[in-house]
C-alpha cells in the first residue's frame, strides 16, 4: 500500500524522507466538522430525477399501461418522421444562381463616396492595333527598279559600265 | 390507485441506490476531502468539490451496483474535479496557498520557534513538489495518501502501473534535487 517504500534507495533518503513526511502530513489533515452532513443536505437539495420527460410512475389504469404507452410513443416518431419525409417530398432544391448581385457601395459618412462612378471593363472597348511603320519594300517603284537591275545579264553589264 | 409490480421495482431501486450514496458519503467524504486538499490546500473548494463529486454520483445513481470499486471511483471523480478548478481558477499566486498550508500543518516542536522552523520547512518543500513537472506531482500527491497504491493510482489517473512506478521514481529523483539545490542555495 504505501507507495514511498517502492524506489527508497534512488534518492538521498534523508531529504526525501523529509518530504514525504510533509506530503503524508498534507494528505492526512482531518476533514472538517460536519462535512457529511453538509454533503448529505446539499444531495437532498439537488434534483432528485435527471430526466427531461418523467412518465407519471405512479397512475393506474390501462391508460397509464406499458403498452399505451409505448404505442403513444410510437405513433409520435411516426407523425414525426411521416412531417419530415412529407416535406422532403415536396420541396424542390433551388436551382444554382448564375449570376452574383454585387451590393452597391455606400460610403460612409466622413468618408470619400465613389461619386457615382462606375466601373467599365476594358473589354467592352475594341482592340486598338498599333499603325505599324511603312518600310522600303512597301513603296511599289522601288521595289519595280530593285528587280530590273538585278534583271541584267552578266554579258551586257561590262559594256554598260564603259 | 395500486401500484404496479414495476413501480414497486422501481422505487425500491431507487432507495437502495440512496441507501448505498449515504453509505458511501459517510465513508468516503473524509478521504475525497483529502484528496482535494492535497490539489487545491483551501478547505472551502476542497469540500464544494467533494459536493460536486456526490452530485455527479447521484445522477448516476442508477448504475451504481456496476461501479466494481467505488473507493478509487470516487477518488477518480475527485480528482477530476479538482484538476479541473485548479485549471480554471488560478487567481491566488501559488505561494499564498503554499504558506497558507505550512501554517496549519501540526508541527513537532511545541515552542513557538520549532513551530516556525517547520512551517519553513513544510513551506520549502511544498514549494519543490510544485516546481516537479505536472505528470510526476500528480502520481508525489497520490502516493501520499496511505490508502492508495499503485495500482489504484494507476486507475485513479488512468495510465499502467509501471507508468506510475516510473513516475514516482523521476518524482523522487527531481524532488531530491530541488530539495538539495534549494538547501544549498539557502
Amino acid at each position: 500500500m504505501n507507495n514511498f517504500e517502492d524506489h527508497r534507495t534512488s534518492a538521498p533518503s534523508t531529504v526525501l524522507t523529509d518530504a514525504e513526511t510533509t506530503l503524508r502530513l498534507v494528505a492526512q489533515l482531518p476533514a472538517p466538522q460536519g462535512l457529511e452532513g453538509r454533503i448529505k443536505t446539499a444531495l437532498n437539495a439537488a434534483p432528485q430525477s435527471g430526466r427531461i420527460l418523467a412518465w407519471p410512475a405512479h397512475r393506474t389504469g390501462w391508460l397509464h399501461s406499458t403498452f399505451v404507452r409505448n404505442a403513444v410513443a410510437a405513433a409520435i416518431v411516426l407523425a414525426v418522421a411521416g412531417g419530415g419525409w412529407s416535406v422532403y417530398l415536396h420541396v424542390r432544391p433551388a436551382e444554382p444562381v448564375r449570376a452574383i448581385a454585387m451590393p452597391q457601395r455606400v460610403a460612409a459618412p466622413g468618408q470619400f463616396s465613389s461619386a457615382g462612378a462606375m466601373r467599365t471593363p476594358q473589354s467592352e472597348t475594341a482592340p486598338v492595333v498599333p499603325q505599324q511603320a511603312v518600310t522600303p519594300a512597301a513603296n511599289p517603284d522601288v521595289q519595280k527598279k530593285k528587280t530590273m537591275k538585278k534583271s541584267v545579264p552578266a554579258a551586257v553589264a561590262p559594256a554598260a559600265q564603259r | 390507485m395500486e401500484s404496479t409490480p414495476s413501480d414497486v421495482e422501481q422505487s425500491a431501486r431507487a432507495r437502495a441506490a440512496e441507501e448505498t450514496l449515504a453509505a458511501l458519503v459517510g465513508e468516503y467524504s473524509g478521504a475525497l476531502y483529502r484528496v482535494a486538499f492535497s490539489v487545491l490546500r483551501n478547505a472551502t473548494d476542497a469540500e464544494d468539490a467533494v459536493q460536486e463529486t456526490f452530485l455527479r454520483v447521484l445522477r448516476h445513481r442508477d448504475t451504481l451496483h456496476e461501479v466494481r470499486d467505488h473507493r478509487v471511483w470516487l477518488i477518480r471523480i475527485v480528482w477530476n474535479i479538482v484538476l479541473d478548478r485548479k485549471r480554471r481558477a488560478k487567481t491566488r499566486p501559488e505561494t499564498d496557498d503554499i504558506a497558507d498550508l505550512a501554517r496549519i500543518l501540526p508541527a513537532s516542536g511545541l515552542s513557538a520557534e520549532a513551530r516556525a522552523a517547520a512551517a519553513q520547512h513544510h513551506a520549502r518543500v511544498l514549494g519543490c513538489v510544485e516546481q516537479l513537472p505536472a505528470k510526476e506531482r500528480e502520481v508525489m500527491l497520490l502516493s501520499a495518501f496511505e490508502e492508495l497504491s499503485s495500482v489504484e493510482i494507476a486507475a485513479v489517473l488512468g495510465i499502467t502501473e509501471s507508468s506510475v512506478r516510473s513516475r514516482l521514481f523521476r518524482a523522487r529523483n527531481l524532488l531530491a534535487e530541488l530539495l538539495q539545490h534549494s538547501r544549498g542555495t539557502k
